[in-house]
């Protein structure tokens, strides 16, 4: 108590710090009048009596450092002291402040950024929902390893068979068709299981959820739950809109409620608009089987364990229970197992995409941030010799070895917190640039990352320590130094410090290493893109249509697709037209489905499965796919052929044994069909896969409500196709909208997206940090430079011609670099061959990227170099 | 070294207390010479010691200050022991004595009574 009252004195001493001497002074003015007065009285001349009392007194400024040490707090004056003298030496040295400010900020706010940004994904998953970070995937995974979803049926069982887990909740992304027939709007959605809302523990904004009992059977309330956006911009937010009817896909549904502000859905980043029951599947979906067929896997379950429940415990029942499902049915579930995953790691679908690209970038940042401390530590040491003589004056006054370090601490913090801040700035205006919703094509995304205390902690945090790192060397190199030494005045050159040329080396070590990962990074994502896809997407326009809202029939599907076609093709522009329910390349990839073979017999349990698309004749041609064998489809209008197949390449290696394949049946649920030709393999699902059996079914024998129109442009220009399409379509069927009209390279392009982003932050990334390296290399040497002014000018005055002298300099300081290149560029060989590329070393990216950076490197000692080996002999060595 | 300090620094504080108990308000200089006085040598040189342990005590609220008129009419600093000072200085007066008669006994006791 006594002691905290005496630290709340001292504060308030230490801010009324003036007043105080001031009263000091007074008192022992006072006393020692007083004291003289007593000894002229005591018969002393004024003069031995005044000096008598000083003598009485004793040391004033010993007692006066007591007095002080007494008042304040010593350790708090001396930081302001040294933080007041921090401030005065940084202003005067205001270029080398900024450029040390300026690349902390960077490397400080790129890694706040990103930090927020896998932040959001692992702890806040879910916006809006609270605890979402301890939510599991529950994900049904087939025995070659792929992700295929859960269908209806297993999720009505899985709810009641997997104890361990409290909620499982299932959601389904589809798109939906919002307004009166002719006008409608593309808006996605979910179908959700009845739990959905109350599991996640939300609120309504507005109205209510989803209840439990309207999913429960088909054709209940046909009822929707609104996203708080789409009520506030088409419905302006007005509290009238419970009970107002939606038309959706063809039918009207009753708003019952309104989701909180931030949630957009439990497919982070996709943003989603509207929530339907699940069991309104059918009727929203022209009639699919989604409810009652356990091999349509269009689901995605979420789970949530009871408290005390282990993900161990749900896992060992999960898979129990798949076993369990597997052979009670076998057509849809043999060779299903189960899998019980971390929100986070989502093994398919925009999440995964993400985290991935993340992951990397992160680690490649923090290496940055490394770089850019040991630049700046360099840039300090560095300066740090050149105040050789003040730290020693110092020492030599009598200033401990602590007061050096927190000396130099202070200067540093100073600069480090200033660049924390600056980050912390540019941090925010990263995250609200993230924030900002790209449309990736028809897919609203959104992230919605911010920066809050953890973030900001984590900008400090990293401050101070940048701040720790880069005072280390400096402090440790002013400590050593010998006060006798540092006093003696320059007349000989000052040792050269290793520690400087060390720090370099390890810089351009980092930098190396960043580049390299960048560059592989880069050329990873470009090869990625210019993989040939094996079918041409130039000149070919994309385009959707959707019958379900009429409630078509078998006939009439066909029949408008034939139609449909016929009409197109007439068009002078249009080289090949066709239909297929399916486009590869696409951002949730391409359904596989079940088979038999006949006459295959197979050694494993479980059926046979190929990607599968249903396409019209002239497919091939549009895509350019060459038939190696036999022909295409028959015409639309055959009524005679039978079920025709065509299969891929790998198809017939895998599952044909290579045999020759024309005339085989297949056997799926729809029939059987017989193969009449094979086409060549292509990319299906993503660039680099390797090969997939496949399989294209006729239009003519399974046609669909729903179809792609692919047109491929007899000038190449299939963007002038749109409006040519869409007066074909509105010529069929006024009422019906053409949507995603995009070109297939757009459609390529919004599929890479999320790719995307990671690889153009190294792309700014790397020339920055090329930058600072360039810039610490510099500075080094400069310094190194400037202190050897006398040495140089001695040289020259006997004759060593500047370009030897420059010669010298870069080839000293291209020792140190090299050494840091050749280690950063094991170290990257290392992490290349072991994680990225698996074995495959990009030999120009490995020989680019040192050459690039020794040039830079050669660059930045050349100029401080050839202007020292200008100057006079004369002026130098006057120089002191 | 630095133990000495303390005590003479603990002891030049019980001084300071109890002559303001004895005396009221005193400036800096009336303290000093009256612990002089009392205590011959032990303030005859560094006079000045005195001033961190009234700041001390001022800042734990032993004593209060304020400035008032010296003998010749200057302005002076004045000190007075506050309630909580006076309590101090029992408590620590108490202290003092049985630390004292301890010690005392110590310096006092024979070989053989500890036989």
């Amino acid at each position: 108590m006594k002691s905290l009252k005496r630290f709340f004195r001292r504060v308030v001493n230490v801010a009324t710090r003036r007043t105080q001497e001031e009263r000091l002074r007074e008192e022992i003015g006072e006393h020692i009048a007083l004291q003289t007065e007593e000894n002229l009285r005591a018969g002393l001349s004024p003069v031995e009596a005044r000096r008598q009392a000083m003598l009485k007194f004793g040391g004033v400024e010993a007692m006066k450092q007591d007095y002080r040490a007494e008042r304040g707090l010593v350790f708090i004056e001396n930081l302001l002291g040294d933080l007041r003298n921090a401030g005065r030496t940084i202003s005067r040295m205001p270029g080398l402040a900024a450029v040390i400010i300026v690349s902390l900020a960077i490397g400080i706010g790129v890694n706040t950024t990103i930090l927020s940004w896998i932040q959001l994904i692992l702890l806040k998953p879910v916006p809006g929902v609270s605890g979402a970070s301890n939510f599991l995937l529950v994900e049904p995974r087939s025995e070659s390893g792929g992700y295929a979803g859960a269908s209806w049926l297993e999720y009505r069982d899985l709810q009641t068979r997997v104890p361990a887990l409290r909620d499982i909740v299932a959601s389904q992304m589809v798109p939906f068709n919002v307004g009166e027939t002719g006008q409608t709007e593309r808006t996605h959605g979910q179908l959700v299981s009845g739990n959905y809302f109350s599991a996640l523990g939300l609120q309504p904004a507005l109205g209510r959820f989803i209840r439990l009992e309207e999913a429960e059977r088909p054709g209940t309330e046909p009822v929707v739950v609104i996203s708080y956006d789409y009520w506030q911009t088409r419905f302006r937010g007005s509290p009238g809109v419970v009970g107002q009817k939606l038309r959706v896909n063809e039918r009207d549904l009753t708003v019952i409620g309104v989701a909180p502000k931030e949630f957009q859905g439990t497919m982070v980043p996709l943003k989603f608009e509207l929530w339907a029951p699940a069991t309104m599947a059918p009727a929203l979906l022209g009639g699919t089987r989604d409810l009652e067929d356990r091999s349509v896997r269009s689901f995605s379950l979420i789970g949530m364990l009871k408290p005390g429940a282990t993900r161990e415990e749900a896992q060992a029942e999960l898979s129990t229970t798949m076993a369990q499902l597997a052979r009670d049915y076998p057509e849809a579930s043999a060779g299903i197992g189960g899998e019980i995953l971390p929100f986070w790691d989502s093994p398919r679908g925009p999440q995964r995409m993400l985290i991935s690209g993340l992951a990397v970038l992160e680690g490649v940042m923090l290496l940055l941030l490394l770089a850019v401390c040991g630049n700046t530590a360099n840039l300090m040491l560095a300066r740090g010799s050149s105040r050789q003589r003040e730290v020693a004056v110092r020492v030599a006054l009598g200033a401990g070895r602590w007061r050096i370090v927190s000396l130099v601490l202070s200067e540093n913090m100073l600069l480090a917190l200033l660049g924390a801040s600056l980050g912390a700035a540019l941090a925010v205006w990263g995250t609200t640039a993230l924030r900002v919703a790209p449309m990736i094509g028809a897919f609203p995304i959104q992230f919605q990352t911010r920066i809050d205390e953890f973030t900001l902690a984590f900008a400090i945090l990293l401050g101070v320590a940048c701040g720790l790192i880069f005072s280390t060397a400096p402090a440790l190199h002013l400590v050593k130094l010998d006060p006798q030494d540092g006093l003696r005045y320059g007349s000989n050159t000052p040792p050269r410090s290793r520690a400087r040329q060390v720090l370099m080396g390890v810089e351009v070590g980092l930098a190396m290493a960043v580049l390299i990962a960048a560059a592989l990074f880069l050329e990873n994502f470009r090869a990625a893109r210019q993989t040939d896809p094996r079918f041409r997407p130039e000149g070919v326009l994309l385009a959707a249509y959707d019958l379900s809202g009429r409630h078509p029939t078998e006939a009439s599907e066909r029949e408008f697709a034939t139609r449909l076609l016929e009409r197109l093709r007439s068009l002078p522009d249009v080289e090949a037209a066709a239909i297929a329910t399916n486009v590869p390349l696409d951002l949730h990839g391409i359904p596989a489905r079940p088979f038999t073979v006949e006459g295959r017999v197979r050694t494993e349990a479980g059926l046979d499965r190929a990607i599968s698309n249903i396409a019209t004749p002239g497919y091939f041609k549009v895509m350019a796919i060459p038939l190696l064998e036999g022909n295409d489809f028959a015409d639309m209008r055959d009524k005679t052929a039978p079920a025709e197949a065509i299969v891929n390449e790998e198809f017939v290696r895998r599952y044909l044994n290579g045999s020759e394949a024309l005339g085989r049946r297949i056997q799926t649920r729809a029939g059987s069909f017989v193969v009449i030709a094979v086409a060549r393999d292509s990319v299906y699902d993503a660039f680099g896969e390797p090969p997939q059996p496949a399989v294209y079914f006729s239009y003519r024998d399974i046609p669909r409500d729903q179809g792609e129109i692919h047109l491929r442009a007899r000038s190449g220009n299939e963007t002038a196709l749109t409006s040519e399409a869409r007066a074909v379509l509105r010529g069929l069927d006024p009422m019906l909208p053409l949507y995603d009209v995009r070109t297939f390279s757009q459609h390529i392009d919004r599929n890479l997206y999320l790719r995307r982003v990671p690889a153009r932050m190294f792309v700014v990334l790397g020339p920055l940090l090329l930058g600072l390296a360039a810039i610490g290399i510099y500075a080094v040497v400069s310094y190194a430079v400037a202190r050897r002014t006398r040495e140089i000018g001695v040289r020259l005055a006997f004759g060593a011609t500047s370009g030897r002298v420059a010669r010298q300099i870069i080839r000293e300081n291209l020792g140190a670099i090299a050494w840091g290149t050749a280690i950063g560029w094991l170290l990257a060989l290392e992490i290349s061959v072991h994680a990225i590329s698996k074995g495959v070393v990009n030999l120009s990216v490995f020989i680019g990227v040192p050459a690039i950076l020794l040039g830079v490197a050669a660059l930045a000692c050349w100029i401080p170099a050839r202007r020292a080996s200008r100057i006079d002999p004369l002026a130098a060595l006057r120089h002191e | 070294m630095k133990q000495k300090a303390d005590v003479l620094q603990g002891t030049l504080a019980l001084m300071v207390l109890k002559t303001l108990a004895v005396l009221g308000p005193l400036h800096g200089y009336g303290i000093a010479r009256r612990i002089e006085q009392i205590s011959g040598d032990l303030l005859a040189v560094n006079q000045g010691t005195l001033y961190p342990v009234l700041l001390r005590l001022e800042q734990e609220g032993a004593i209060a200050s304020e400035w008032g008129a010296s003998e010749n009419n200057r302005r002076a600093r004045f000190y007075r022991l506050t309630r909580l000072g006076r309590k101090q200085l029992q408590a620590e007066t108490q202290d003092w004595e049985q630390t004292a008669a301890i010690i005392a006994r110590f310096f006092d006791a024979k070989a053989e009574d500890l036989s």
